[in-house]
């Protein structure tokens, strides 16, 4: 039923963007469809982070939420890159580089937590024999 | 930027591949198949990346993301005992959960009708369109174009790393150096330090 809704959501996108071209055009993907591509598997990490109580998936959903910023970075690369000449004529100096170069370490950010977190998980289940969030509330006042 | 053609279905078959497995990686019971879907979800992530001729990354994403956090994840799951919640004991949610799905629709619809406006922001002038193929040509090495030609994606990012970003680069070898200490040392068990004291 989720992914209805999501495919709902795209096609209503697409019927949304301007009608003068022809209609095979409308649906050709924009940074619009790009953003709210990252945008939906962001708030799917979001749900899950907030939702769940095994703190590995917790983990699997910041990576997911990481995993939209770096699709987001990615595309205005992209359009940073296929629009160089256009912003060069308004007196723009755009580096189309910087966005990739900005995932990489957001990779590296995230592989460096991943391996943090795990340990901390791992010497969590060592004392307490559990993995579920609610009911590590030591620090809970 | 307009995908055109093929690329735009392949893009709308990943973009649809990529929210279902997201999904089932929230919703999966087991943790592994949880780690499984995750990994669809970072290939499909990748594929899209390549779709946006960022070769490079997509490669990082596949070797870090897939063959590294990926094999973490799967033995720490292996490691840590899941089998309550696997036979369906115990509740796979917290008691926030109806809040959580609340908040991430409402936040869904608000960016939906956010960007409606920015629509047309970013549709590129015409000239801008007919440089598009042009300026994918002049990405390429060689004379070559099509299929046989390489792109030299891997050496603009390289290139840009170790000219532009140098310092963010040995502060992240730094972070790298960090984290794999304080790994080893959250995770070692009291008979090993013991054993080191």
């Amino acid at each position: 039923m989720i992914s209805f809704a999501i495919g709902a959501l795209f096609s209503v996108t697409a019927l949304l963007q301007a009608t003068s071209e022809p209609f095979v055009k409308r649906f050709e993907p924009t940074p619009i469809n790009f953003i709210m591509l990252s945008f939906l598997l962001f708030v799917i990490g979001v749900a899950g982070v907030l939702s769940r109580r095994n703190i590995i998936i917790i983990f699997m959903s910041i990576e997911l939420i990481l995993n939209a910023v770096n699709l987001n970075l990615i595309a205005f690369s992209r359009y940073l890159q296929l629009n160089q000449a256009a912003f060069a004529a308004k007196g723009l100096e755009v580096n189309h580089l910087s966005g990739q170069v900005f995932t990489i370490f957001v990779i590296v950010v995230a592989a460096a937590e991943a391996a943090v977190g795990l340990g901390i998980v791992i010497s969590l289940f060592r004392n307490r024999e559990t993995v579920a969030i609610d009911e590590i509330d030591l620090l809970k006042w | 930027m307009k995908l055109q053609g093929w690329e735009a279905v392949i893009f709308y078959v990943l973009a649809v591949m990529t929210l279902v497995m997201g999904v089932l990686v929230v919703t999966a019971r087991v943790a592994v198949h949880s780690a499984l879907f995750l990994i669809s979800t970072l290939v499909n992530v990748a594929l899209l990346f390549i779709l946006l001729r960022s070769e490079f990354v997509a490669g990082v994403q596949i070797l870090v993301y897939v063959g590294g956090v990926m094999v973490l994840f799967l033995f720490v799951i292996m490691l840590v005992q899941t089998r309550a919640e696997e036979e369906s004991q115990v509740k796979l949610y917290t008691s926030q959960m109806g809040w959580a799905v609340g908040i991430a629709i409402m936040l869904a619809l608000s960016v939906f009708f956010a960007i409606q406006p920015a629509q047309g922001a970013f549709r590129p002038p015409d000239s801008v369109v007919a440089s598009q193929a042009a300026s994918d040509s002049g990405n390429l090495t060689g004379q070559r174009s099509g299929a046989g030609s390489t792109s030299s994606d891997t050496q603009n990012v390289g290139e840009a790393l170790y000219k532009q970003a140098a310092l963010p680069f040995e502060i992240a070898s730094l972070l790298l150096l960090v984290a794999i200490v304080g790994a080893v040392l959250l995770a070692r068990g009291t008979k090993q330090e013991k054993l080191h004291d």
